[in-house]
């Protein structure tokens, strides 16, 4: 609990810009039941990190870069947190109050609970959860999604064969476990479930939860090298997508959606009804959407790249208005933008090459600013000169992406930089910024 | 008539809120009984002091019947925060009194932020006809200090600000998230509410839930 100084105004609940109002601020990423959205220009940038034989402390760590230009370490490391061990750092998420962040690793399954609100540029780890693979006999938390006073939490594999069959915990805020809800395998709509998992996405004014599908610990630990050599193991990867009534937490309808539907993002534009995501196999980019007759359906509406090069698409970020999406593609290395005034039809219309390798990719809420890391996971990040390890800073005009500054995560001793969340420095009270008291009490 | 004012006032900024874009409910909600609520925690202890003055355990307000929880300040007047969760408890509160199988099995709670201000007289002035209202109970709480009220919020994984006078005193906390808690009658909260899933229409369904599997009339 933190201590505010006095302030004489009346209080108010700054309450969160929630999905179905319209969304004011932040990454375009984070779960909508969000609060302390950060308006404007982010303080930091806080970068789970994968630690590495030789590198530095050799440990998973969260790294805290300063990310405001007007201050004198602008673009520096100001803190890093290791937090011993390395056992596949991946994805992260906020709570619902923005307060802590929930980092998991897909190998040993830990999860650990950040608090970056009380003082962000030196976050704290406060809880480490370690019995997701005891309460659920899932594997590998991969997506973190605010619920109210919950966090939902996305497996990618299982105790039992170590395979993609996996399913969605859920936690309450104080870290202890609430749920577990299997992937479906049974078929829903005429669509068989693989059981697979991936994101999480939801939709609260549909009441719809999105999930998409991947692989499981067998195929990620496994050396890229040999991965794509293995034919069996090359077909255990996911092929649909998931709608689930989030209310009754109910598989609505799967959709056949094949190559590993990764991340998936909903437009934040009002009054739209569409959901993005890029099959990383395939190569191709997907919408979700009722039809006409308000069914559901998903649809492929672009191809990235040449697929038979297989670019691997990874990670995407759809703009604030829902009419961009930046698309990374992996092997190439390019950061490519889309064109998404018709999502049914969207056209790529620029692409960079960013870095050897490239993986993900956050914006600021008004686009000028655009963030990308290099690690995909420790056995499929590519070798020697190629394996460059970087956080770098873009600006993006409508036109063109230009650099700003790269950080060398090797060159820094710190790993294999991957996912990144924004904070801002604590707001003032409330209180400050409050319009006048009602004459309600006399 | 300041009880009235007040009322006035406070759903005149709920119906603000939904002019500047409310919650949106495009779905039909699940029906009560088909899906199961997740038991997501228990609800705290605490030491509360109720409209008129008597004080109370905290459970004495949220155990024995299905309890709508909501923290409030009497003086909050963002559309979007306290009076869009009031006027939901006045919406369900009509609902429900309608509703013959809910018959003295549910109880809306409003607990204040404040325990410097939101005085049990405060309260009881915010909360107007209904908080003597015996048809379906709204009790109207406040605390003796931030010191009773801390532990309720930290309960609740609140995050809030304590503020301080200018001798460092603690005279009440700000929050930054709407939050509404749906508690059945063992005290375990079973649903929580943030502004985009204030719906009254999914909140009656959700009550219903519980109350079918206390084994209630259909």
């Amino acid at each position: 609990m933190k201590i505010a100084s006095y302030a004489r105004c009346a209080a108010a609940f700054a309450v969160s810009a929630a999905f179905a109002m319209p969304a004011l601020a932040d990454e375009t990423c984070n779960s909508p039941y969000m609060a302390r959205l950060i308006k404007g220009q982010e303080d930091y940038l806080h970068v789970w990190t994968l630690g590495m034989k030789g590198v530095g402390d050799e440990s998973d760590k969260l790294v805290t870069v300063d990310a405001n230009p007007k201050s004198s370490t602008f673009g520096k490391v100001i803190h890093s947190l290791s937090v011993g061990g390395r056992g596949e750092a991946h994805h992260m998420g906020f709570t619902d109050d923005r307060k802590y962040l929930w980092a998991g690793r897909l190998d040993d399954s830990k999860i650990f609970v950040f608090d970056v609100g009380t003082n962000p540029a030196k976050p704290k780890l406060v809880k480490t959860i370690t019995d997701l693979a005891k309460k659920t006999g899932y594997v590998g938390p991969h997506t973190f999604y605010a619920m109210p006073g919950r966090m939902l939490v996305q497996g990618l594999s299982n105790t039992k064969d170590h395979g993609g069959v996996t399913g969605l915990a859920t936690y309450n805020n104080k870290g202890e476990f609430v749920a577990k809800h299997d992937m479906p395998t049974a078929e829903v709509g005429g669509v068989k479930g693989d059981g697979y998992g991936y994101d999480i996405a939801i939709n609260p004014a549909k009441n719809a939860l999105l999930t998409s599908s991947f692989t499981g610990w067998n195929n990620y630990m496994m050396d890229m090298g040999k991965l794509i050599q293995d034919q069996e193991a090359m077909k255990r990867f996911g092929n649909t997508m998931v709608l689930w009534d989030l209310k009754a937490m109910k598989p609505q309808k799967i959709f056949s959606v094949p190559g590993a539907p990764l991340e998936i993002r909903w437009s934040l534009n009002p009054g739209d009804n569409w959901a993005v995501t890029a099959s990383a196999l395939t190569s191709k980019l997907w919408v979700v959407r009722p039809d006409g007759k308000g069914e559901w359906q998903a649809k492929e509406v672009a191809t990235i790249g040449d697929p038979s090069k297989i670019p691997l698409p990874v990670d995407i970020s759809i703009t604030a208005d829902g009419k961009g999406l930046w698309v990374n593609t992996f092997m190439d290395g390019k950061t490519r933008y889309f064109d998404f005034t018709n999502p049914d039809a969207p056209k790529q219309t620029y692409e960079k090459v960013t870095g050897s390798q490239v993986n993900m990719i956050s914006q600021s809420w008004d686009g000028k600013r655009v963030y990308i890391t290099s690690s995909l996971l420790a056995n499929w990040d590519k070798k020697g000169a190629d394996d460059q390890q970087f956080l770098a800073l873009y600006h993006w005009d409508g036109k063109e992406l230009a650099e700003q500054w790269r950080i060398d995560f090797y060159k820094e001793k710190l790993g294999r930089a991957h996912h990144m969340k924004f904070t801002a420095k604590p707001q003032k009270s409330a209180a400050a910024d409050a319009p006048a008291k009602l004459a309600l009490r006399q | 008539m300041r009880a009235i004012a007040t009322l006035a006032a406070v759903l005149s900024l709920g119906a603000a809120a939904h002019e500047l874009g409310g919650p949106v409910m495009d779905f039909v909600p699940p029906p009560p009984g088909s899906y199961v609520l997740q038991a997501i925690q228990r609800a705290p202890a605490g030491r509360v002091v109720d409209a008129f003055g008597r004080t109370a355990p905290l459970a004495a307000h949220v155990t024995g019947r299905i309890t709508l929880l909501s923290f409030v300040y009497t003086y909050c007047t963002d559309p979007t925060g306290c009076p869009l969760a009031y006027e939901a408890f006045v919406t369900l509160r009509e609902r429900i009194a309608r509703d013959k199988s809910l018959a003295g099995r549910v109880r809306l709670v409003s607990l204040s932020f404040d325990p410097t201000n939101d005085s049990p007289e405060a309260m009881r002035a915010y909360g107007g006809k209904f908080a003597t209202a015996t048809d379906v109970p709204w009790h109207f709480l406040t605390t003796r200090s931030v010191g009773d009220l801390s532990p309720i919020l930290d309960g609740f994984s609140l995050d809030v600000e304590v503020e301080l006078d200018e001798k460092g005193r603690e005279t009440r906390v700000i929050s930054y998230l709407l939050k509404v808690f749906l508690i059945d009658r063992r005290g375990v909260v079973r649903e929580i509410y943030t502004t985009a899933f204030l719906l009254p229409d999914m909140m009656m369904n959700d009550i219903r839930t519980l109350a079918l599997e206390e084994g209630a009339r259909p």
